[in-house]
């Protein structure tokens, strides 16, 4: 068989190892040999791509010196930096709040692991722990660890010398640059150059090409230059109007903080390209972010109309259910995805959850021992934490001790255990311990009520009425809806009057 | 409007439980859903999983290139 034909086959199978294998081998023989270059390009390319509109990592700087921002203070209800409480919000009490204010979601991609800090002092302290770590800017951030690693795994050193390279030449002809252009971008991560490049091509094709100009827009993007970015989206939108350009185009402006304006780009998007499910989600995710629980619900339900496979809806319908009372209906819906073929054990910890809740108890135990199975060290920890609320419910204390306890033992910064390590002891009346528990869950998760609550309960209790009221107050701060700390805060305002 | 007697009687129960005062106690953190996660950042991680494990190899195989021949 001749051996490009079968390169070629290897990578519409995407064996791109392979691929590469096979065109390292003719270029060998015969360096100038173009479509064997081009198709190793594209094959070291698809090795590392992963969808641009979906990768999204914020660094520490990048959040907190981010002068992008059009309204430092802005309106309620109009930025996604201070989420208010919009309509169909489930409040704190009920559904757990991430760092950044908004309760955690059903679904997560790679923006959204963990919320933006809101101060200095949190963003420097939070991504300290040990499972959420942080780049301090996402230059150093995975695309550079990836790309270095891909040269480390070549001992022949880059496939393609960018120095060496005359863009000029290589951007008059439209099927080497593109190609070119993906490799420089996603594979050796170097923006600059791919900029370059994409100036270059854009100029070739006397500034017609919508490709090109996505592609600019994508560097832009990269290096922070969000208004130039935006610009050449739109222009590229005045050639062609793709799905992609639109969720570029929303992107950016959820970089430049005007989640409203994006629900405009994708709602103009959906008059082009009527229910196209990816433009429907993402006005779903903003609705999230907004803390629309009602809204947000209403699109992924929209998107189920017309993509009823369609895992993140699903997920988040899901969720939304479970924590609004109704884990019959969210049990429903997570078998819907094991139906689907979902098999991880997220969704094995969830279905055991919503078991529990719906009364099915014959279940509950098999999902989560199969969630055990399945789980890698950084899942381990959550699922013995949500088995540490099952035995809460049937009554067994010991098993509920140990489920935290080795809640513990696998990541020691899980800050939810220790709150409720610290409720056990004090039913079994260890003060001092239940201090020190508290203590610690306030420590690593200052954005949580029920540490500072509870030590605020405990201080009062113990006559430390100083601390009690600095700790009810930090409560009142973190939800700021908590009737009980209002009471105590009230209550403690009311005796140091009496003083 | 003529009056009417009404048809139930009201019940008060005079023992047992009649009435629960809350007492404000300590709560406990709430149990959490999991998110599922993308397939981008399925992908993303297992990307980075494998490069780990290649520099890792690496540095097994030939340990003096790594350390630059320093002990």
């Amino acid at each position: 068989m001749d051996p490009l034909f079968l390169a070629y086959s290897y990578f519409r199978r995407r064996k791109y190892q392979q691929c590469a294998d096979i065109c390292t081998q003719l270029l060998e023989k015969n360096p100038y040999d173009q479509a064997t270059w081009t198709l190793k390009t594209r094959a070291l390319t698809g090795q590392v791509y992963v969808d641009e509109v979906d990768w999204d990592e914020e660094g520490i700087a990048e959040m907190l010196m981010d002068d992008n921002v059009t309204a430092q203070i802005a309106r309620p209800g109009t930025s996604l930096r201070q989420p208010g409480t919009g309509q169909g919000a489930v409040s704190q009490g009920v559904r757990p709040m991430s760092q950044s204010g908004r309760p955690v979601s059903g679904f997560v991609r790679p923006g959204t692991q963990s919320g933006r800090p809101g101060t200095m002092e949190q963003a420097i302290k939070t991504p300290r722990t040990a499972h959420t770590a942080r780049p301090v800017t996402s230059a150093s951030g995975r695309f550079v660890r990836l790309g270095t690693a891909s040269m480390l795994s070549n001992p022949d050193g880059p496939f393609i010398n960018l120095a060496r390279l005359n863009f000029a030449k290589y951007a008059a002809r439209p099927g080497l640059a593109k190609a070119l252009f993906e490799y420089i971008f996603h594979h050796e991560n170097d923006v600059r150059n791919a900029l370059e490049l994409a100036a270059l091509g854009t100029e070739a094709c006397q500034f017609k090409d919508w490709w090109w100009k996505v592609q600019l827009a994508k560097c832009y993007y990269r290096l922070g230059m969000y208004h130039d970015c935006i610009q050449q989206l739109k222009s590229s939108l005045k050639h062609q109007d793709m799905i992609d350009t639109y969720l570029y185009l929303c992107k950016a402006y959820v970089r430049l903080d005007q989640p409203l304006t994006a629900i405009d780009f994708y709602k103009q998007g959906l008059e082009k390209f009527a229910s196209d499910t990816s433009l429907s989600s993402g006005i779903a995710r903003i609705y999230e972010g907004l803390n629309e629980m009602d809204n947000a619900v209403k699109f992924y339900k929209d998107v189920l109309r017309v993509d009823n496979m369609h895992v993140e809806a699903i997920a988040c319908i899901a969720t939304h259910h479970f924590y609004t009372d109704q884990p019959e209906v969210a049990l429903k819906f997570y078998r819907r995805l094991l139906q689907m073929g979902v098999y991880n054990a997220e969704l094995f910890n969830n279905l055991g959850l919503c078991c529990f809740y719906a009364q099915q108890y014959d279940m509950t135990l098999t999902c989560f021992e199969r969630a055990l199975s399945l789980a890698d060290e950084n899942t381990v920890s959550e699922i013995w934490f949500n088995i540490g609320h099952v035995a809460l419910g049937i009554g067994d204390m010991n098993l509920a001790y140990q489920a935290f306890r080795i809640t513990l033992s696998n990541n020691n910064d899980h800050a939810e255990a220790y709150n409720n390590l610290g409720v056990l002891e004090m039913r079994k009346g260890h003060v001092d311990m239940a201090r020190a528990f508290f203590q610690a869950a306030y420590v690593i998760a200052p954005h949580m009520y029920e540490p500072h609550y509870n030590w605020a309960q405990l201080s009062d209790q113990l006559g430390d009425l100083q601390s009690s009221y600095n700790s009810a107050k930090r409560a009142v701060d973190a939800f700021k809806d908590h009737v009980d700390s209002k009471e105590l805060l009230k209550q403690l305002q009311h005796h140091f009057a009496l003083l | 409007m003529p009056e009417t007697k009404p048809l139930m009687k009201e019940c008060l129960p005079k023992q047992g439980l009649t009435y629960h005062e809350d007492m404000p106690t300590v709560v406990l953190c709430k149990p959490k859903l999991l998110p599922l996660k993308s397939v981008s950042l399925e992908k993303m991680e297992k990307m980075q999983r494998e490069a780990q494990e290649l520099v890792k190899k690496q540095e097994l195989e030939n340990p003096e290139e790594e350390n630059f021949g320093i002990y």
